[in-house]
Formats: structure tokens, C-alpha cells, sequence
């Protein structure tokens, strides 16, 4: 019974990480599984992949009904999150787990770096338009492009190759390691796309959901969740996850932004650890 | 966007955030159950809990094994995005918004392919 009452305690903590960063807790769930209760590396990348997808639904159910989350942004790129996910588990056996560490660990370390780094602006100011108003006033309407169709109040969404391409890297790199891959996804959204880092985080959850659920009925399929254990787990994720989604709203951007770089500078190390090691 | 369009657009997504409110809100009922009833048998989460065996769901949510109902929670939980791919394809058709609906079959098209090759490769 206690050991069920920690893991949902330790979900709700995960819950509330991956609801206000958009992270989907899954970077957190496996090493408290894995170090805290010693669960097989593979049962708790199973349940993190559940427990990522209740994270999701809970907060972006809230999201879109406040409508802060971009929905056709988040579909359109949740199918190339999907696509890599599937290719991801593809490959997931043929590289070296080791190799793969190491990669992410840079990848992290370097989005961090770019964090640190980007200007600071008020994100809701997003970027500026085109210069579509630049039409003669007595030609046709312009139509609009598909660019304009994803862009949402106050911003205009930009370089949807880089967006498509980084997808489908954050579809691969879910499926190799058992994360919802909102750690990629929304650099990618905030910095490359110029999408608002509020807008970006909740769209993130938004798609965290799909992007998991072609993995997760792979495991579920071949016997990798342990319903003991997701139970528990599940339950105090989605208690965290409704408390940060509901508190996400009011918590100071600054704040946020340097949150999310301290969490990808702890991932950075551990991944780092877990190649070395 | 128009105005109309945008009231549609918003009406949508104001839908499927309540469906995945409700989905959620159902899976955690079902996994709350199930893990009152893991604790009320003294079984320990770590002691390692049954595979998924869809023949076996509607059996143990009657005879209240834990089991039956953390299942059947955990597969609401996987429907939930899935579901909300769905609303969203029927929400884009009524509105003719032929780019979004192709987006959104694909995407299902996609999940498809991954349940497929899981059974396919279990088999």
C-alpha cells in the first residue's frame, strides 16, 4: 500500500513538471521508476508512455478549451511526430542504446544552450506578419497560405520545414527512448517556428498524446505495461497534471523559460551519465 | 479566418477538449477503482500484474479484479488522443476544411499502421 501511495506521489510531481513544461513527465517517470522502485528499464518506459498520454489529454483537454493550444499547428505536426515515432521503433533495436544517450544528451545540452541564449520578448507578441497588407486594395483577397492557416492571435507561424523536419526527429527520439518528446517540440515551436512559448507548451501536451499512442499500443501489445504499477502511477499523474495545467496560466514566463532550461541541463547530465556508464 | 469560421473552429476545439476531459476523467475512475481494489487485496504494484488479454477485461471488471479495471482504464487512456483525432477529422469535414480532414486521416491511417505491426509481429 505505501509503495503505491509513493508512486502516486511521484506521478503527481512528474504530472505537474510535464504539464507546465509541456514535457509530458516522461523524462522523469522512467528514472523514478527505474531508481526508485526498480522496475526494468522497459516496464517503466511502458508505463511513462501511459502515464505521458494522461498527462496530455488531462492538460490539453484544458488548453483547447481555453483555447491556448494551437490545434491545427499541433495536428499538423503530430503527423510527422507519429511517422517518426513509427520508423523509431523501427530502428529502436538496431542502435546502440549507449550511442543513442550520448546523442540526446547533446541535443539537450544544445537546446538548453539556445534557451539561455534566445531573446527575451514577450511571447504573446510572436512575429510579424508577412507583408500581405502590401496588396493593391483593388485586386483580389490574397488567398491564404498554409502558413497563415497555422498561425493563431498575435503571431505568425514560420519555417514549417524546419517544424515538419524536427517532428519527425522528436517522433524518433519518443519512440527510441520513451519520452513524449515535447523536450524537442517545444524549442522547436518557440524558437524555429516563432510560435509563443505559452502556445507552444500547450499545443506540445496537445500532441504528446498521438505521438505516444503508436508506441504505447506496442508495449501494450507485447506485454511491455504493467497495469500494478501504471495504475498508481497514472492516478498521480493526472492529479499533477490538472494542478500545473491550471497553474500554468499564471506562472511568469521568465520563470517558465528558466524552469525548462534547468530541466534539460538534469536530463542533459543523466542521459550523459547513462552513455558513459 | 472568418468570423463564422472562427466561431466553428472554436466551438471544435472547445468539444474536443471536453471529450478529452470526459475520456480522461472516465480512465482515472476505472484506475482508481482498480487500485483500491489492488490495495484492498494486499496486492503489492511491484509484484507484477497480469499481460492485457482483451478476453479477459469484461470477466474481471464483473468478478472486481483489480486487473479488469486498470485495463480497461489504461485502453481509455490510449483511445483518448485517438478519439480526439477522430472528432477533429468530423469537425473538419462538416466545415469543408479538406487540408485539416486529410491531416487528420492520415494521422489515424498512421496509428493504424502502428496497431497492425504490433499484432502482426506478436502473432
Amino acid at each position: 500500500m505505501i509503495v503505491g501511495l509513493w508512486m502516486m506521489g511521484g506521478g503527481a510531481a512528474a504530472g505537474v513538471f510535464g504539464s507546465l513544461l509541456g514535457l509530458g513527465g516522461g523524462i522523469l517517470i522512467v528514472p523514478l521508476l527505474t531508481l526508485g522502485f526498480g522496475l526494468p528499464l522497459r516496464e517503466a518506459v511502458g508505463v511513462s508512455l501511459v502515464s505521458v498520454m494522461m498527462t496530455s489529454s488531462a492538460a490539453a483537454g484544458v488548453y483547447l478549451e481555453r483555447h491556448v493550444a494551437n490545434l491545427r499547428l499541433g495536428m499538423t505536426l503530430e503527423l510527422f511526430t507519429a511517422i517518426g515515432a513509427l520508423v523509431g521503433g523501427s530502428i529502436a533495436f538496431l542502435l546502440d542504446e549507449r550511442l543513442l544517450s550520448l546523442l540526446f544528451s547533446a541535443l539537450l545540452g544544445y537546446v538548453a544552450f539556445t534557451m539561455i541564449r534566445a531573446r527575451t520578448r514577450d511571447s504573446i507578441q510572436g512575429v510579424e506578419s508577412p507583408a500581405i497588407d502590401a496588396e493593391p486594395d483593388d485586386g483580389p483577397p490574397p488567398r491564404p497560405t498554409l502558413l497563415d492557416r497555422l498561425g493563431g492571435d498575435g503571431y505568425q507561424v514560420r519555417n514549417l520545414g524546419r517544424g515538419v523536419i524536427g517532428a519527425l526527429g522528436a517522433g524518433v527520439a519518443s519512440a527510441l527512448l520513451g519520452i513524449g518528446g515535447g523536450i524537442i517540440k517545444v524549442p522547436l515551436m518557440h524558437l524555429a517556428m516563432g510560435v509563443p512559448l505559452r502556445v507552444a507548451t500547450a499545443t506540445s501536451n496537445l500532441m504528446i498524446g498521438i505521438t505516444a499512442a503508436a508506441s504505447a499500443v506496442i508495449y501494450l501489445v507485447h506485454g511491455g505495461i504493467d497495469p500494478y504499477v501504471a495504475g498508481p502511477t497514472g492516478i498521480g499523474v493526472f492529479v499533477g497534471a490538472t494542478a500545473g495545467s491550471r497553474l500554468g496560466h499564471r506562472v511568469d514566463l521568465r520563470y517558465l523559460r528558466l524552469l525548462f532550461v534547468v530541466v534539460l541541463g538534469y536530463t542533459a547530465i543523466q542521459m550523459l551519465l547513462r552513455a558513459v556508464q | 479566418m472568418t468570423g463564422p469560421a472562427r466561431g466553428g473552429a472554436f466551438q471544435a476545439e472547445r468539444l474536443i477538449g471536453r471529450l478529452l476531459t470526459g475520456i480522461t476523467y472516465v480512465s482515472v475512475g476505472l484506475l482508481v477503482i482498480g487500485v483500491l481494489l489492488l490495495m484492498a487485496t494486499g496486492t503489492s504494484p511491484t509484484s507484477g500484474g497480469p499481460r492485457f488479454d482483451p478476453g479477459r477485461l469484461l470477466p474481471d471488471v464483473l468478478s472486481l479484479r483489480p486487473a479488469g479495471f486498470l485495463w480497461l482504464g489504461l485502453v481509455a487512456v490510449i483511445a483518448a488522443p485517438v478519439s480526439r483525432v477522430t472528432v477533429a477529422l468530423l469537425s473538419y469535414v462538416r466545415a469543408r476544411d479538406w487540408l485539416m480532414a486529410g491531416v487528420s486521416t492520415a494521422i489515424l491511417v498512421v496509428i493504424a499502421i502502428a496497431v497492425g505491426s504490433a499484432v502482426v509481429t506478436t502473432a
